[in-house]
Formats: structure tokens, C-alpha cells, sequence
């Protein structure tokens, strides 16, 4: 099949726009296949700066371009000013490697990572000239599979995907582009392409399923499985790293090489979506991390390395780990960073060890809460002593600026625990300039960030309200008067963008509608603060008669239906249930990886278990 | 750096799409060449230690370039035929090296000392005319004078010093090439193609679009003569 090139219509539209580097491919580790018969375009619904660092996306271009006979590409979307002069001059969503039509590929791929890009990924495919709703599209255009976090509650997005996939996508995108390709070799229609695809374990098929009594309860067609089981890899030394990915000329969020360690977290935080939906926890090995460390270095040409996982600092050979890349690496330029810390002794010592006698950037540590009774709600192990002692320890050792992060809205919170939040911050202030030498004093210092608590589905939060938003701006206000000035830069995350994070968070089926008007309505790169306008999707849901605030604050029975029944990400709801009820007493759990089986159900469910490269401690 | 470093010239392309690179990006880009190519380059001591590089002067994002140049320090001499293979073994092909030579370590900076730039500005039109570009081209130069204004600042180029030699017009298909020489000064340099543009603009000569490349760069010596890096 003769394939358009778009290219001669993209390039004399780049003199015209701001950063062309988003749109001309070519790449360090950019693959190229041209006589591939079966193309997966592999889209991330925000622009290339943003998407070009997902490791999933990295992962899954890896794994599909191995394969025979088929190239997969990748689409980011572009940003407003070439958006504009695109349908001005009626140019239609295209790929990176080939600058082919998208809709001219056998499957699109989107990753959907976070509620704010969903009105994204409807200017995507309506840029790419295909319906936004799956019901409306035709026999030949290209399935559109979803997957990544937001799967985990796929409703308020359901009816734009043809499909979507829940958990871990290393073996299932093999078998879901091997059932199309059987599926397009038999002549088979789209409705029957689909069915095929249901027999896939966590391959949710959205058409199969109907929603009744509201939107809050969905039952499966016969010929799909009632409950659709998230995907997990037994063993990640199975699946090699991604060593020579795509790397990028322009300046992009975590430009450097990243290099997955560990998948899953069981410290059990219960507000954490993360912590619940990737267990158990897996580790790769120190060998497999050293020999894919520099091969990645060597290969790309980066001169960072990023560890990265939920919890670095919880790797079992962590310290092993470091020492070895360390003398590999001495005198080559090329230094090592990990995500964010554990607020413990053993985190400041790796990040000393990794800084050496070099540059200090700024540590991250995140208490969640400001007193000890809220940490133990929300099981954040960590204790005040602990981190005057962890604070105590790195401005010690040179550090003379840290970020701590913190949640206001955590389920019983009372205003007694907003005001904690600033005299722990008074406190740590004051280990920390008690740390550091009195001539220094003056550039110690802590950056603040105050989130509000979203609470999201598949976790022991997930029947809680989430407060309102007048309540969000009277807590601020009392943080606002409360916590020290003095070097202390305080940061929010937006009242409104919070509140309507937990309207879609935990919304059913009905809330398309609202996306998709709000989208109309000029909603698009709602993530970017300068585009956010809530009124747009105030507007939207009110031309729906559905109210975001009920959503968002409304408290669910344990025992009625959610949206997100028929989706499993392994743990049981028995389980959740369990650690709300020990959250409302303030007892806390311990992390199964370090000491024993909490009973959240995933290992025998799913047929896994932990693994570990060593003992963790 | 130590003074036993061995510093190495290498020239290179910016062509086809990567013409839209700007300059940090293909410094950032050819750096991670260098470490690709797993050359013995030096680091930089210090807090935050990186590679011991110098790059010639900045291509604006859209220019191209034939002959670009960066300087990098090696701890090791390396064999200079190894060192270009490796490196082009490394380098989006967009970008590959041309030329490698080690230069003198005292030898003047290449941002500094690089000052005569002769591009290639293509202009597509159907109707564009070459003797009518050429008679645009020097009635702007007869002025003396070339005036911009950019951000609210005005600035002045004399043109007998900012462009040395008389500009070149010659036919290509669906339009025409200009070659235009231009010495770039400490207090700033000539954009060749807003120099191009607005000498088309007085005259009105319609053309669809333009598109540049700087073909080679000269060393200017005291005595004036000119020589190329490498």
C-alpha cells in the first residue's frame, strides 16, 4: 500500500510556528520500517516535550518494533499555533517516522496518563478525521486501544476507545495486534474484530458492556467477561529495559536516560492509586540495572541516568547498585539521579553517594500529612522524628534546599492537622538551619508544595468525599496564615483543577457527554494552566444536567456499585474496605515486601508474587 | 581542561529537516555524539562537570548549514580517521561530520574568531526574476545603510562592512538562489535572509518562500585574507 507522506505539507507551516523540533522526527533511536504490513501508531495526548519521556510509550515502541512485519510510530499532539494553521489548511494528524495520516494506520495506541488530557485525546482523533465516538466510526478506519493509569477507571472515557487495555502492556499488545492481524486476514467486521479481542485477558471492550441504573453500574454482553483482570509481568528480568529509545533534540521533561528498577510499591499509603494498581513489587536485579545502565549511557549519549520506580529507595541492592555504576562512570561526566526520596538516613546516604563531591540539587520528601495521627490514617510510615533526623542529615551533609509535599483534604482531617502542616514545617526549618553553618544560613531553603486530596478508584479512599471546594479555600487560607515566611516557598495546586480532577476521577460512563462538550466548547490542553477555564466545563456539565461538585464530594455506601466494579487491578475490594476501616481507627499497615502478606489478594489472584533482588531493609 | 589536551576541529552538516533545529539543540545533540562515539573527551572540573566542548557561531532554527564546526577536547590523541568514523557512526545523518583535524590548542575561539559567513538563500516563486533580485539586491546595498528594528531596539549596519563581497543571483528551478557574504560584528550580525527579504519587499518582488543555508565559514586574519577552519 502506498503510503502519504505529509511532510511536504507539514514543513512550510514550520517557519510559522513556535519549536519546530516537536514535528521532524530523525531522532537518535528513531525506528524506520517502511515495508512493515501492520502500523501501530503509539500516541501520547499531550505534546512531544510532555510525551516524549513516557517510559510506557518507550517500552511498547520497543516491543512492537521487534516484531515481525510490523512498525509502530509515534504521535504526539502538536501544539495550539500548528493545530490552527493544520486545519486551516486541512492537514491531518500525523506520525513522527513516516509523517503518515494516523488514520491511515491499522491501530492507534493511546496512553491515557492523567484526567486533564482526555479532552486531548478527542482533539487528537478528530485531527486525525476519525469520529470521536468508537460507535461512529467505520469498517476500515484504524481501532483506537487505550491504556495506561486513567484504565484503571476507563468509564468517563470509555465510549471514545475501541478498546482498552488494563495493566501492563509488555505480552498483551503482542497478543492484542496478532488477534487484529488474524482478525484483518479473516475478513472479519469491526464488532467481530472486537469480540476477539475481549477473549485477550485486560482487554476491556467498552461495547460489550451497558451501563444501567445511572451510569454507576456496567454489566457484560454475553461474550465478554464480567470482571476484565489487569495484565502483569511475573518477572521484569524477562523484559529487558528499553536500552536504545528515541532521544530527543529538543529540551523535554526528564531528558535523561531513565532506567525502571522496580515496579510496584506496597508501603500501602491508601490514598496512593499507584501503590494499589502495580503490585506486587518486582526488582530487577543489580546485574541486569548495571549492564542496562550503561548500555543505555552508551547508547543514547545522555549524560544522566534516572532510576526510577515509585520507590527507588526501597530496591533491596539499591546501595550495591550505586556503588558499581559509580566507578563505572567516574570521570565520564555522566551522573546518576534518583526520583524522589523515602524521608529516611538511608535516602540521604544514597544521595549522598550519588552526588559525591559534586553539585547538591535539591532533595524531595514527601510527609503528606502535618500531624502524626493523619500520617497514621493515611499509612505514611514515617514518624516527625524520623524526618528532623532525615533533614538534620542532609543539610549535614550539604544540602541546602528541600521540597516537601503535602495533601490537604485527607479523609478525617480536621483543622487541627492543616495547622500541623506549617508548624512541621516551623520545625523543620529549624532542624534545618540548626544543620547548617551559621554563614550559610541565609540560602537554607524548603519548598512547599500543598496539593488537594483527589481520591481515586481502586483504593481504600475510594468511598470517601473529597472536600469542596469552599472547603479547599478555607484550608488554604489557614495554611496561608499559619506556616513560617521565612525562607519558605509555598506552592498550590490549583482549587479548581483539583475539584474537577475528582469530578472525572470517579465519574461512570455519563460524563463522556460532558468531555465531549466540553471539548467542542474549546476545552483542550487543560493540564497547561494558561488554557485551563473551568467555566468551559462548568458549562459542560450543566448542559448534561450533572453536577461535578456531587461527584467529587458525594459518599459512597461500601456496598454500592461503583463504575469501576467490573474492572480489577488484582487487589480485592475486601481488602480496601479493610484499610478504610483501620484508616478511620488510625492504625497502620506494613509493607508486605518487607515484612509479611498483608492480604491485599494480588499474588494468588493474579498468579504472581514478590520478588525481590535481595533483602530489603 | 589540562594543557595536555588534544583539541579537535570537527565540521559538520545541519541539512534537511534538522535545518529546524535550533542551536541548542544541535549542541546538545552533537554532544551526545561525542559520547556515543565513545570519544576521550575531557570534563569540564568543577561542581557540575561536563564535556569540554566549543561550538562555532549559532545557525538561527530554519537556517542550514554546510560547514559547521565545534571544537572538542580529548584526553588521547586518537587516530583522526578512527575518530570520524565513530562519529559519524554516532550522529543523525542530518548532522553528520564532514571533516575532522586537531588544531593548535592556542588557536583563537571559534565563536569569536569565525566572522565571514557566505550563505545560500533559495527563494521559490514562479514569477521570481533574476535580474530583478539582482537590481533589488544592490539597490539596498547602494544605500549604505541597512536599518532593523527588533523588540523596540533600532540597530545600524554599515553594509561595506557587513557585507564584503558583492551578492551572487543565479537561476534554479522554480526560482532563484542569491549567495550573500556576510561579516558578522562583536556588536551583532546581519541576518542574511532579513537582509534578502527586505530587499525584495522594497520593490515588491513577490516570491512564496525563502529558505537559507550558510555554505562555509572563513577565519578573517589581521591582514584581511581569508581561511577556512579545517
Amino acid at each position: 500500500m502506498t503510503r502519504t507522506d505529509l511532510w511536504p505539507r507539514i514543513e512550510p507551516l514550520l517557519a510559522r510556528i513556535e519549536r519546530p523540533a516537536r514535528y521532524i522526527d530523525r531522532e537518535w533511536g528513531a525506528r524506520h520500517d517502511e515495508d512493515a504490513q501492520y502500523r501501530v501508531a503509539l500516541a501520547y495526548p499531550d505534546t512531544y516535550e510532555i510525551g516524549q519521556a513516557n517510559q510506557a510509550i518507550g517500552i511498547l515502541y520497543d516491543v512492537l518494533n521487534s516484531l515481525d512485519g510490523v512498525a509502530a510510530e509515534r504521535v504526539y499532539l502538536p501544539w495550539a499555533d500548528l493545530i490552527a494553521l493544520m486545519r486551516e489548511e486541512g492537514v491531518e494528524l500525523f506520525s513522527l517516522e513516516s509523517c503518515a495520516p494516523v488514520a491511515s494506520f491499522d491501530i492507534i495506541g493511546i496512553t491515557v496518563p492523567y484526567e486533564l488530557t482526555w479532552t486531548n485525546i478527542l482533539e487528537m482523533l478528530d485531527l486525525a478525521g476519525l469520529a470521536v465516538r468508537a460507535s461512529d466510526r467505520a469498517e476500515g478506519d484504524p481501532l483506537v486501544v487505550g491504556g495506561g493509569p486513567c484504565a484503571f477507571n476507563p468509564e468517563p472515557f470509555a465510549p471514545f476507545f475501541d478498546a482498552i487495555l488494563i495493566g501492563e502492556g509488555e505480552v498483551a499488545i503482542a497478543q492484542i495486534v496478532a488477534a487484529h492481524r488474524a482478525a484483518k486476514d479473516a475478513g472479519l467486521s469491526r464488532a467481530e474484530t472486537l469480540q476477539q479481542l475481549a477473549l485477550i485477558p485486560g482487554v476491556y471492550v467498552p461495547s460489550l458492556y451497558v451501563c444501567e441504573g445511572g451510569a454507576s453500574s456496567v454489566s457484560a454482553l454475553p461474550g465478554a467477561p464480567s470482571v476484565v483482570v489487569k495484565r502483569v509481568v511475573e518477572e521484569l528480568g524477562a523484559h529487558p529495559a528499553p536500552t536504545c529509545g528515541v532521544v530527543p533534540f529538543m529540551d523535554v521533561v526528564h531528558d535523561r536516560f531513565t532506567l525502571e528498577v522496580l515496579r510496584g510499591c506496597t508501603r500501602g499509603c491508601r490514598f496512593c492509586q499507584a501503590g494499589m494498581v502495580y503490585r506486587p513489587v518486582r526488582e530487577r536485579s543489580a546485574d541486569d540495572i548495571v549492564r542496562d545502565a550503561l548500555a543505555g549511557v552508551a547508547c543514547s549519549g545522555y549524560d544522566e541516568i534516572s532510576l526510577t520506580s515509585l520507590s527507588t529507595a526501597d530496591h533491596s541492592v539499591l546501595e550495591e547498585v550505586l556503588r558499581r555504576l559509580g566507578r563505572r562512570l567516574a570521570g565520564s561526566g555522566v551522573s546518576i539521579s534518583l526520583p524522589s526520596l523515602r524521608v529516611d538516613a538511608f535516602s540521604v546516604d544514597m544521595a549522598r553517594l550519588i552526588a559525591g563531591g559534586g553539585r547538591r540539587t535539591g532533595l524531595t520528601f514527601a510527609p503528606e500529612a502535618g500531624t502524626q495521627r493523619l500520617r497514621d490514617v493515611i499509612n505514611k510510615n514515617v514518624t516527625e522524628e524520623e524526618l528532623l533526623e532525615t533533614i538534620d542529615n542532609a543539610f549535614r551533609a550539604g544540602w541546602r534546599r528541600v521540597k516537601l509535599y503535602f495533601m490537604i483534604g485527607l479523609p478525617t482531617e480536621t483543622d487541627e492537622d492543616v495547622l500541623g502542616i506549617g508548624e512541621l514545617v516551623g520545625r523543620v526549618m529549624s532542624a534545618a538551619r540548626a544543620a547548617t553553618p551559621a554563614d550559610a544560613r541565609g540560602s537554607v531553603r524548603l519548598a512547599v508544595s500543598i496539593s488537594t486530596f483527589v481520591p481515586k478508584a481502586h483504593t481504600p479512599f475510594q468511598w470517601e468525599p473529597q472536600i469542596s471546594l469552599d472547603e479547599v479555600r478555607r484550608r488554604q487560607g489557614l495554611i496561608r496564615s499559619s506556616i513560617p515566611r521565612k525562607g519558605v516557598d509555598l506552592h498550590w495546586h490549583d482549587a479548581d483543577v483539583s475539584s474537577l480532577e475528582g469530578a472525572l476521577a470517579r465519574a461512570g460512563r455519563e460524563v463522556a457527554d460532558v468531555i465531549e462538550t466540553a471539548w467542542r466548547s474549546g476545552a483542550i490542553f487543560d493540564a497547561w494552566t494558561e488554557r485551563f477555564r473551568m467555566s468551559r466545563w462548568l458549562e459542560a456539565f450543566a448542559a448534561h444536567d450533572l453536577d461535578p461538585a456531587e461527584i467529587a464530594t458525594r459518599t459512597r455506601a461500601i456496598d454500592a456499585p461503583l463504575p469501576w466494579d467490573h474492572i480489577s487491578a488484582g487487589v480485592s475490594s475486601r481488602y480496601l474496605a479493610r484499610e478504610r476501616a483501620r484508616a478511620l481507627e488510625a492504625s497502620t499497615t506494613q509493607d508486605c515486601s518487607f515484612e509479611g502478606c498483608t492480604g491485599c489478594d494480588v499474588c494468588p489472584k493474579l498468579g504472581v508474587e514478590v520478588r525481590l533482588a535481595g533483602v530489603r531493609r | 581542561m589540562s594543557a595536555n589536551d588534544f583539541r579537535l576541529r570537527i565540521c559538520y552538516g545541519k541539512i534537511g529537516r534538522l535545518r529546524h533545529l535550533s542551536h541548542l539543540e544541535v549542541v546538545r545533540a552533537l554532544e551526545r555524539s561525542v559520547r556515543r562515539a565513545r570519544l576521550p573527551y575531557a570534563v569540564t572540573q568543577g561542581f557540575n562537570p561536563h564535556m569540554k566542548a566549543a561550538f562555532g557561531p549559532a545557525l538561527p532554527v530554519g537556517t542550514a548549514g554546510e560547514r559547521e564546526y565545534l571544537d572538542v577536547w580529548l584526553t588521547r590523541y586518537t587516530d583522526r580517521s578512527a575518530a570520524l568514523e565513530a562519529l559519524r557512526g554516532a550522529t543523525p545523518t542530518d548532522l553528520a561530520p564532514r571533516e575532522i583535524r586537531y588544531v593548535a590548542r592556542k588557536a583563537p575561539s571559534i565563536s569569536a574568531a569565525f566572522t565571514i559567513g557566505v550563505y545560500r538563500i533559495e527563494v521559490d516563486g514562479e514569477a521570481v526574476d533574476t535580474e530583478q533580485v539582482q537590481a533589488d539586491l544592490s539597490r539596498m546595498l547602494g544605500e549604505g545603510e541597512f536599518v532593523i528594528e527588533h523588540k523596540g531596539k533600532t540597530k545600524v549596519f554599515d553594509l561595506a562592512q557587513s557585507i564584503p563581497k558583492e551578492p551572487c543571483v543565479q537561476v534554479s528551478d522554480g526560482g532563484v538562489y542569491i549567495e550573500l557574504t556576510v561579516r558578522t560584528a562583536p556588536s551583532g550580525s546581519l541576518r542574511p535572509e532579513v537582509f534578502a527579504r527586505a530587499a525584495l519587499a522594497k520593490s515588491a518582488t513577490s516570491f512564496s518562500a525563502m529558505r537559507t543555508t550558510r555554505l562555509d565559514i572563513f577565519i578573517e586574519d589581521d591582514e584581511g585574507g581569508w581561511s577556512r577552519p579545517v
